[in-house]
């Protein structure tokens, strides 16, 4: 798993629903992990993390797949997320959507 | 003299009278509680006709339970719940309503960044809190929320977060509610968050406590219709007659405080013609045992259409009976409580069975309207509507000479909650003590 600091370190997401798409789910997975610090408001999150033993809970991931929409522009369901609740797996899951 | 024997009045009592005052309370109903109320279902078995849930931050309820040998019990759900959202019942696992999962997070992150915004120590100094406070949330969602699913949610969402009619409610009003409770995820969760536990036997043995131990010195069926001060002290009269104190200590919701002849006059009031009233009214459907249960349901739903908008199991440990509280809140309250008792029991009784097509005719059917009760007029608290924050907010904890407040409405954390009504009683006996 190829890590992006930078994406990282900017604390965002790293592609707008007019970034190009392609096989980045390296990036992807760094930014969704963005997204899952910003929800949980917690640093300690990484690529194989799972949300809900994180303490994440349905509100809160719908907050995810808000900001995956926004960010990649791909509308994935609440089962969806049930299915691949690590920021890896998300990635995948956006990645083959797009 | 504390007026009113809620979870603000007889906390600051009994601070009161730890710190060696001579303290008396005046309640207006036959009993005390305010608006936690208990309900006995069966031998044994109590539900909370009232305030009910509190979660682990709430600290200061948790010390005074510990300090009347009351223990929580938690609320854990396990099964299925039911969802009429559309045009049938659907069942599904866990508490997601069947509903565009994208677009009930994009609800989710204005409200979020909306609460990250306001000031909660002082919610009239949020930034743009004029135009915020001037907006129903009704209309902030006609301008923010574009799609169906988000707004066939956000009323069920308000009316079940804080017993909200979104026309009448201020939106600086529910952001700041949202982030006095401890943000839209604490307040929303059961397990993790504000509903994790319920008070073992019922929230109004709290009360009862207090009350015991302060002994003579609560008196019941004595309701305040007037307060006068002048240089030597306070003057509290009611029906049955005069009491002169010091000080004195108005433990009400904002509405029933405003309604008190007070002399001279505040300098501010603490409502205007938009406060409104919390729009609940509880509903308890009693069953022989709770058959759910068997068929891997939870007893919670969540519904589109009243009167009951939301379920759940309080079905009291040990006590064989199976109990489903049904939450008619938002608009739906004044709807239903209009309605007669008849219409009420089989407008309940039929939807419960719609939703649980196992149970059985109910052993006993309550209802608690807490929108009409003359002594609380509203619950779960006081709406503050358009303007009501910016206007009364920064006088809401000030003393009127003798006269302090108290009451869960002047408390910026946990506003509306048991929680916050004790922390307000703690603060307003620091105050009084500090006149010394």
């Amino acid at each position: 798993m190829s890590v992006d600091t930078t994406a990282a370190a900017a604390g965002d997401p790293p592609a707008g629903p007019g970034a190009p798409a392609g096989p980045r789910a390296g990036a992807d997975t760094e930014g969704v992990v963005a997204m899952f610090r910003r929800v949980l408001e917690s640093e300690d999150v990484s690529a194989d993390s799972d949300f809900f033993l994180l303490g994440g809970d349905s509100l809160v991931a719908t907050r995810v797949l808000s900001a995956v929409a926004r960010s990649y522009g791909v509308e994935l369901t609440f089962e969806d997320f049930l299915g691949a609740p690590t920021p890896g797996r998300l990635a995948e899951k956006i990645a083959d959507a797009r | 003299m504390v007026v009113g024997a809620g979870f603000a009045g007889l906390t600051a009592a009994t601070e009161l009278a730890a710190a060696g005052i001579d303290v008396t309370v005046l309640e207006a109903r036959d009993r005390v509680g305010g608006r936690a109320r208990g309900l006995q279902v069966s031998d044994g078995g109590w539900v909370d006709a009232g305030a009910a849930y509190l979660g682990d931050r709430h600290t200061e309820l948790h010390s005074l339970m510990a300090g009347l040998d009351l223990k929580a019990t938690p609320t854990a759900m396990r099964g299925a719940s039911r969802f009429a959202l559309g045009s049938e019942e659907t069942t599904r696992d866990g508490r997601f309503p069947p509903l565009n999962a994208v677009a009930l997070g994009d609800l989710f992150e204005r409200l979020d960044e909306l609460t990250a915004t306001v000031r909660p120590d002082a919610p009239w100094l949020t930034p743009g809190a004029g135009e915020l406070d001037a907006l129903t949330a009704e209309a902030w969602a006609e301008r923010h929320l574009a799609h169906p699913d988000a707004r066939l949610f956000f009323p069920l969402f308000l009316g079940e977060m804080m017993a909200a009619d979104p026309a009448r409610v201020s939106m600086l009003h529910v952001a700041f509610y949202l982030r006095s409770g401890g943000g839209l995820r604490y307040l929303n969760a059961f397990e993790g968050g504000a509903q994790q536990d319920r008070i073992d036997g019922g929230a109004h043995q709290v009360c009862e406590r207090l009350a015991a131990r302060l002994g003579d010195g609560v008196r019941l069926g004595e309701p305040v219709h007037a307060v006068h001060q002048d240089d030597d002290g306070v003057t509290v009269r009611g029906p049955k007659g005069e009491y002169r104190a010091d000080v004195a200590v108005m433990a009400l919701p904002p509405l029933p405080a405003d309604a008190v002849d007070h002399r001279p006059e505040p300098p501010a009031r603490r409502t205007g013609d938009r406060t409104a009233r919390g729009c609940a009214v509880k509903v308890h459907l009693v069953y022989p045992a709770p058959v759910w249960r068997d068929h891997g349901l939870s007893g919670w739903s969540v519904n589109a259409r009243g009167p009951l908008l939301s379920t759940v199991d309080d079905s009291p440990a040990g006590s064989g009976v199976g109990v489903l509280t049904g939450f008619v809140t938002g608009a739906e309250a004044h709807r239903f409580a209009a309605l007669d008792p008849g219409e009420q029991r089989s407008a309940a009784v039929g939807q419960a069975a719609r939703l649980f097509p196992m149970l059985p005719e109910p052993v006993g059917f309550h209802v608690t309207d807490w929108v009409n009760e003359t002594y609380s007029q509203g619950c779960y608290a006081a709406l503050f509507g358009p303007g009501d924050w910016v206007r009364h907010g920064p006088g809401l904890t000030a003393p009127h000479l003798r006269v302090h407040w108290a009451g869960t409405e002047t408390s910026t954390e946990f506003f509306g909650l048991m929680e916050g009504a004790v922390r307000s009683g703690r603060r307003v006996a620091a105050e009084v003590l500090a006149r010394r």
